[in-house]
């Protein structure tokens, strides 16, 4: 029914700012010290991706760029039930920016060969911008739904659900197209036995491992180094400061009774004095 | 030091100096986003001595354009056209892609909102253009920048006049400044409700031009096919002075009622909700709060069961005091609350009425 066969999804490794390790006092981050994780909002894009698939059959397969580490998310990602990953990874990328990282994943795309659907997060947790998605569908000269929170496919066509300011609304889209996933999307399901077993037998065998996970470097994509990496980036971060947040630093009551917690909080907001100013 | 920097060559790249505003239009009128940006923007423009324009695209926009030049444009570039009625990417991308290579110098500054519109404009504007662009920043300056690293040398340089894009990073703990003075126009996406507008002045003078709307067929491949605007009325949140909001830590429809009888402990107060219970359908649309629903300021604000996610921050942290009750210690929203509870709100909140209503019997009493 549906022509809708090759999926991509777009997944990043963050730095987990949950745990407390490898976060510097001044609030920046010690990649090399830090908890990774799976950036949050992919786990949605994934599980969209899956669903795609699960739904009208079709291959997935999932990218990321970052240093070689980031392969741990693409076993992750192969536990959840992904057919194929690549991994772009090389030093020239160091300190991309959003064009950058845009320009060099464009490429593994051209690479990886044909796709219908690229799911994209919403953001990352680290770049925080909800840039890259859109990016990538410039130079790809695709259609693009961002904050989508449903889709499905008709005659070949993507319907799209998106979230906007007072409401939603819906599109449709030729394919090859490019959809942000909104975090009011499905959270992304167990692992699927099958996927967790699979992932076992790799991690025992290089050789089935890289048939599984590609790993690249920008002369096999045929990237050009001056548009990645610092030299490709046309902002830099010039400084970062650290604030205060904006509630100060919040009175927790917790561990209590009840009743207790409850009193000592009365008592210390004050609240129908506040009421008065 | 400062000998280095004397001998830094300055830089200035090519600019008209002209800082353009990206508008907003919805129902016949100017997103409220898009005169903070001209506020903003007039201050850029004063810094850097060039022109503020802004370019409005929609269908029918009648008296639009002499709005925003009552707010501060002394260009505005008018697309009016049937197909640009409603925002779609494509369209909206063609003519501001045509619009900003039809100068012989490019702006130095474009600004968009960093509305669910903004950021999916902004990105593919500044891809085409491949060029910078800022996300969701939240103060926006001019200044120099001298660029010593070794890193990418042929950047060397003392360069006038740049863009700085300030916007929180880390899970909104730092404060970053954003650069990129190598290349015009220099892009930002401003969060809204945060920039100042400046009074509406009728007697303002400003030109309008007409810009050209000429589409691809490829300008096509998306089609809207309906839209749903759920229009607010009657729920004063604005107005309150408390407001008792919940999410989806209520658990069920019925959670609602308990966060209207603690709103019913203080005068004037009403209900706010997260987008997540209003789109599950617990509770309409009139009573959320947050990016795509209200910006609230009341005196006081009390979350429960509400995780605390950006979009809905952005509509309550201005509140005067932020209450919240969560069972989860590490939800975000205990980062930037004043005071929090660690626990069931159906718990909690019931002891909560009894000390507010014991409170208020007590007020009473020390009056008569
Ligand atoms: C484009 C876009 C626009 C958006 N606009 C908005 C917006 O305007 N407003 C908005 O609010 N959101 C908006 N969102 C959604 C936002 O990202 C979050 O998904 C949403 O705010 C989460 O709602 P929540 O906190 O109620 O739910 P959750 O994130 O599920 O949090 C529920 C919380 O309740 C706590 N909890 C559970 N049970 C209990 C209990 N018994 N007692 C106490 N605590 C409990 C949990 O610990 C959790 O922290 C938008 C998203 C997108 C993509
Ligand atoms: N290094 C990366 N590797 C793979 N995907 C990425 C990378 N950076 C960003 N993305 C994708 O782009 C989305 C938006 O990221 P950002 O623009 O950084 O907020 C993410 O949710 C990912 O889907």
């Amino acid at each position: 029914m549906a022509n809708i066969k090759d999926i991509f999804v777009l997944i990043k490794q963050v730095p987990d700012q949950g745990a407390k390790a490898g976060i510097n006092p001044d609030g920046t981050i010690d990649r090399a010290k830090a908890k990774r994780m799976l950036n949050p909002f992919d786990r949605y894009a994934l599980q969209a991706a899956l669903h795609m698939k699960k739904k009208y059959g079709g291959n997935v397969t999932a990218i990321t760029m970052g240093p070689p580490l980031a392969v741990e998310i693409l076993l992750e990602a192969l536990e959840h039930g992904v057919d194929m990953c690549y991994l772009l990874t090389d030093k020239r990328l160091a300190a991309s920016d959003t064009l950058a990282t845009a320009y060099a994943l464009h490429k593994v795309i051209k690479h990886a060969g044909h796709f219908d659907l690229i799911f994209c997060g919403l953001q990352t947790t680290d770049g925080d911008t909800a840039q890259v998605g859109p990016q990538i569908a410039e130079r790809l000269n695709l259609s693009q739904a961002t904050y989508c929170e449903d889709f499905k496919i008709e005659e070949n066509k993507v319907i799209a659900k998106r979230v906007v300011e007072g409401g939603y609304e819906w599109i449709k889209m030729e394919p090859p197209a490019l959809i942000t996933v909104a975090n009011s999307y499905h959270p992304l399901e167990y692992k699927s036995l099958r996927g967790a077993r699979m992932v076992q037998q790799l991690l025992r065998n290089e050789s089935e491992k890289a048939k599984y996970i590609k790993t690249i470097n920008l002369d096999d994509i045929s990237a050009d180094p001056l548009k990645c990496g610092l030299k490709g980036s046309p902002t830099i971060v010039a400084r970062t400061d650290k604030v205060s947040e904006i509630g100060g630093n919040c009175k927790i009551y917790q561990g209590a009774p009840v009743e207790k917690m409850v009193h000592e909080l009365i008592v210390s907001t004050n609240v129908s004095e506040f009421l008065k100013t | 030091m400062n000998n280095e920097t004397k001998t830094l060559k300055e830089i200035i790249t090519p600019s008209n100096k002209e800082v353009i505003v990206i508008a907003e239009q919805l129902n016949n009128d100017v997103r409220p986003v898009t005169v903070e940006l001209l506020g903003a923007g007039r201050d850029l423009a004063n810094k850097l001595g060039g022109k503020l324009s802004c370019v409005l695209l929609g269908y029918e926009l009648k008296s639009l354009p002499e709005k925003l030049i009552s707010y501060g444009a002394d260009i505005v570039y008018v697309a009016d056209d049937p197909v640009l009625k409603n925002y779609q990417t494509l369209p909206y991308r063609r003519v501001i892609v045509d619009f900003l290579s039809g100068f012989p110098l490019p702006p130095h500054i474009v600004l968009l909102g960093s509305t669910t519109t903004g950021r999916d404009l902004a990105p593919r504007i500044a891809a085409h253009f491949e060029t910078g662009l800022t996300a969701d920043c939240t103060e926006l300056d001019i200044g120099p920048y001298e660029h010593t690293s070794k890193g990418d040398p042929e950047k060397l340089g003392l360069y006038p006049g740049c863009l700085y894009a300030i916007r929180p990073s880390f899970g909104e703990s730092l404060k970053a400044r954003i650069l990129g003075p190598w290349k015009n126009p220099q892009m930002a996406s401003v969060r809204p409700g945060i920039m100042v507008p400046l009074q509406p002045d009728n007697n303002r003078k400003g030109e309008i031009k007409k810009i050209p709307v000429s589409l691809k067929p490829e300008d096509y491949k998306i089609e809207l096919i309906e839209i749903v605007h759920e229009v607010s009325k009657s729920v004063n949140l604005s107005e309150a002075d408390v407001i008792v909001s919940g999410g989806f830590g209520i658990g069920k429809p019925e959670g609602f009622e308990i966060m209207k009888e603690l709103a019913s402990c203080f005068e004037n107060s009403a209900v706010g909700a997260s987008r997540k219970i209003v789109d599950i359908g617990w509770v309409p649309y009139q009573h959320q709060v947050g990016q795509t629903g209200k910006t609230v300021r009341p005196k006081v604000y009390i979350a429960c069961g509400i995780s605390g996610a950006i979009q809905h921050r952005v509509g309550m942290s201005k509140s005067g005091l932020i209450i919240a009750i969560n069972k989860d210690p590490d939800a975000p929203i205990f980062k930037f609350a004043h005071h929090g509870i660690v626990g069931d709100l159906y718990q909690i909140i019931p002891e909560l009425i009894k000390e507010f209503k014991l409170n208020k019997a007590k007020e009473v009493r020390s009056l008569v």
